[in-house]
């Protein structure tokens, strides 16, 4: 397993809104990628299309060079926003079927079926329909689906929506697992601290273009320099103020967060810092990935 | 003893098929197995996809307790609509006639005037005229005959009653008339034992040997079957497709598997278990007709039968591609609601036309133009070959008319479903899907 899906110059207009507008962006494999915006920027129409569920007016979908084509999605995995699967069919079978869709023989299906539902700890419930399961076991029962005929790209819209922590720990643990065997995994999420989390990389984008893409790390230490000084006895951080290049972005119980403008020495304000009391923390502070995102779509 | 045969046969056969559930539970298997699996296996890998989508189709639909109670039910018409005609004959009145001399010439002309009349006969000895009117009044025999000379009968037979009674002393009357006056003619014992036993010639009808009452009996039946399982069948493909799209599984279906083989296996599925149950229904049919010697198979009837099949299987494979692309267009019960009565109605208007049709037993011109159109064709052309007023080639013709409407149709909603089916929210416009300047105006699904 290994390549790269590249989304390049996507566009799509519905009437007057333009969904997705020259949208570019890659995603390699063994990497999880978080792919963010806001509602409306246009992720599940690129979602989508990657599986010629809609179609582009301009652009195109390559997979290891290649554009992708009927026989290249029956080896790509796909859970949908809105979810999909038959009511009143047997949980089982319904894996079993979409696996044996995606070119599995009948052996092969039924094996993978067992093991992904016992993977993902709904094994007990291979005989029940789907309908009468909860929310969060057809989630699982989704991704079974998703994962079942073992694919070599794994696109998931909001798979992580509405789930309890020992559900989205269970999923994530799953598509990090994934991404570890190769498998190129995309999946689009609002719970930006768990993306930070599982994520490697993401792409933000906002109506349809693409604003910020790159690795968690870099994101979080791109921008202005962030530091948190506290001084002992200093509760109002009265020290900082006034410092040529740096402001005061917020002082909670003594602890002054600062930001640093270009060129300013960070030495320099360790030693205006000591010179106001014992430094009792002195550090750098990472983006956090929230932040990033709100400073991508101001 | 027809009746106790069938009743046999069926418990016989759902013993025989619990008993194989219950061993395939004990083996721990939730699938049949075997050389008919096996095949059948086969049979739909040679397909592909659309074999795959066609077997959960047919699994799903056979598995429904709608499929199972449907078919019990049409099963337990079909038997009954044979059945109980000839119950119904077997049941016929008896009398029961005091015969006071006459011999045995008399007996044989009772038997005789009882079958025409449609009733049996049970002689009951007397001694005398006395005696026999004695029984009568007493209402231990229902008619006399006095040395085959007289009848006697305890109230007067007008000759517009229509009593079994009555129908057996008009036919009665006659005959013994007869009988005296080969006595007077003097004939021997032996030659009025042969005129007795004298029998009209057959009339032979050019077109077959059937009633016209029992054709139209089979018509009826067959036109109403027909009604029901493409009713059944199209609304199957309707709330299928609609269903699909509705739950999204058509998204997830669709990242694997092309509209036209999602679309194709699903017709196919539903045709299959469609002429499965149309198969067992007309084999049912078959089979308890001829053990009972129902009127209804005789003549015309097999044949009509199976032009009833055939047009079933190309009403089907004509509206099942009407029916799912009108189910593309609809994601909500309310919105198929709207779309179902303009679909039925070219079938509605054809069954009217060929239930009335099969009771007058006179097509029309226009029946006969009906006969050529795919939408109604299915209903009208059994209706014609169950009158015995079409010829091969015009059955040729209307076959492949519908063969051609139903390439032109497929062609059609393939494209329609393939528009439609993915686009959710308000029910999808046809012109929406039709028109070109739709090509660009088609919903995100939950666009983000």
């Amino acid at each position: 397993m290994g390549g790269l899906l590249e989304l390049e110059g996507l566009r799509r207009t519905f009437g007057t809104v333009t969904a997705l507008d020259d949208l570019s962006f890659d995603v390699p494999s063994g990497h999880v990628v978080g792919f963010l915006g806001p509602n409306g920027a246009g992720k599940t129409t690129a979602m989508r299309a990657v599986f010629g569920l809609t179609d582009l007016d301009a652009g195109e979908i390559r997979w290891s060079g290649k554009p992708v084509g009927q026989a290249e999605r029956r080896r790509f995995g796909y859970m949908p926003e809105e979810r999909g699967l038959y009511p009143s069919m047997l949980v089982g079978e319904q894996i079993e079927y979409l696996g044996r869709l995606h070119g599995m023989d009948a052996v092969a299906a039924a094996r993978a079926t067992r093991t992904w539902l016992e993977r993902l700890e709904v094994e007990d419930r291979s005989k029940s329909k789907v309908e009468a399961l909860s929310h969060g076991n057809q989630q699982r029962v989704q991704l079974a689906a998703a994962l079942v005929h073992d694919p070599e790209v794994l696109v998931l819209d909001e798979p992580l929506a509405g789930l309890d922590p020992v559900g989205i720990d269970a999923i994530g643990e799953v598509l990090v697992e994934r991404a570890q065997a190769g498998c190129c995994v995309l999946f689009s999420s609002h719970q930006l601290d768990l993306v930070e989390d599982l994520c490697e990389q993401v792409t933000i984008i906002d109506h349809g273009r693409l604003v910020v893409a790159g690795t968690v790390d870099e994101l979080a230490a791109s921008g202005r320099r962030r530091l948190v000084v506290r001084v002992e006895g200093d509760r109002a951080a009265d020290w900082a103020q006034g410092l040529p290049g740096v402001s005061v972005s917020e002082v909670d119980a003594g602890a002054a967060r600062l930001v640093l403008a270009d060129g300013v020495d960070s030495d320099r304000v360790l030693r205006q810092a000591m010179a106001a009391g014992r430094v009792t923390e002195f550090s750098f502070e990472r983006r956090r990935l929230s932040e990033v995102f709100r400073e991508a779509l101001a | 003893m027809n009746l106790v045969l069938i009743g046999a046969l069926v418990v016989v056969v759902a013993a025989l098929r619990l008993s194989r559930a219950r061993r395939r539970r004990r083996q721990g298997s939730s699938a049949p197995v075997g050389v008919g699996r096996r095949l059948w296996a086969g049979a739909t890998a040679s397909l592909g996809d659309v074999g795959l989508v066609a077997q959960r189709e047919i699994r799903e639909r056979v598995r429904g307790r709608i499929f199972k109670v449907g078919t019990l039910f049409i099963l337990v018409g079909v038997g009954a609509a044979l059945v109980i005609p000839k119950i119904h004959i077997g049941t016929a009145p008896s009398e029961s006639v005091g015969v006071v001399g006459g011999g045995p010439l008399v007996a044989k002309v009772l038997d005789e005037s009882a079958k025409q009349s449609g009733t049996t006969v049970r002689i009951v000895p007397e001694q005398s005229q006395t005696a026999a009117a004695h029984a009568l009044r007493a209402g231990r025999i229902d008619v006399a005959v006095v040395d085959g000379r007289r009848i006697l009968v305890e109230r007067p037979v007008g000759s517009s009653s229509t009593s079994s009674e009555a129908a057996f002393v008009d036919a009665l009357a006659p005959d013994l008339g007869i009988l005296r006056a080969y006595e007077a003619a003097g004939l021997t014992g032996a030659q009025m034992v042969q005129l007795a036993q004298a029998r009209p010639v057959p009339v032979e009808s050019l077109q077959g040997g059937a009633s016209k009452g029992a054709a139209k009996g089979t018509s009826v039946i067959g036109i109403v079957l027909l009604f029901l399982m493409l009713t059944q069948y199209n609304s199957w493909i309707l709330m299928g497709v609609m269903q699909e799209k509705a739950s999204r599984v058509v998204e997830v279906l669709l990242a694997a598997v092309r509209p036209i083989q999602l679309l194709g296996g699903k017709v196919l599925g539903i045709g299959l278990v469609a002429l499965g149950q149309a198969t067992l229904i007309v084999g049912f049919a078959l089979a308890v007709g001829a053990a009972v010697g129902s009127d209804l198979l005789k003549g015309t009837g097999p044949q009509l039968l199976v032009s009833e099949l055939l047009w079933l299987v190309l009403g089907y494979a004509f509206y099942c591609w009407v029916y799912a692309a009108a189910g593309s267009l609809a994601e909500r019960q309310d919105q198929v609601q709207t779309l179902v009565l303009p679909l039925s109605l070219p079938i509605i208007i054809a069954y009217v036309f060929a239930l009335t049709t099969a009771e007058t037993g006179n097509p029309s011109l226009l029946f006969k133009v009906l006969a050529y159109l795919p939408p109604t064709a299915p209903f009208a052309m059994p209706v014609l070959v169950g009158l015995g007023q079409v010829t091969w080639w015009q059955f040729v013709a209307s076959v492949l008319l519908s063969v051609a409407g139903t390439a032109a149709m497929a062609w059609g909603a393939a494209g329609i479903y393939r528009r439609a089916v993915l686009r959710s929210g308000q029910r999808v416009r046809l012109g929406d899907v039709l028109g070109a300047s739709a090509r660009r105006r088609k919903a995100p699904l939950g666009a983000s």
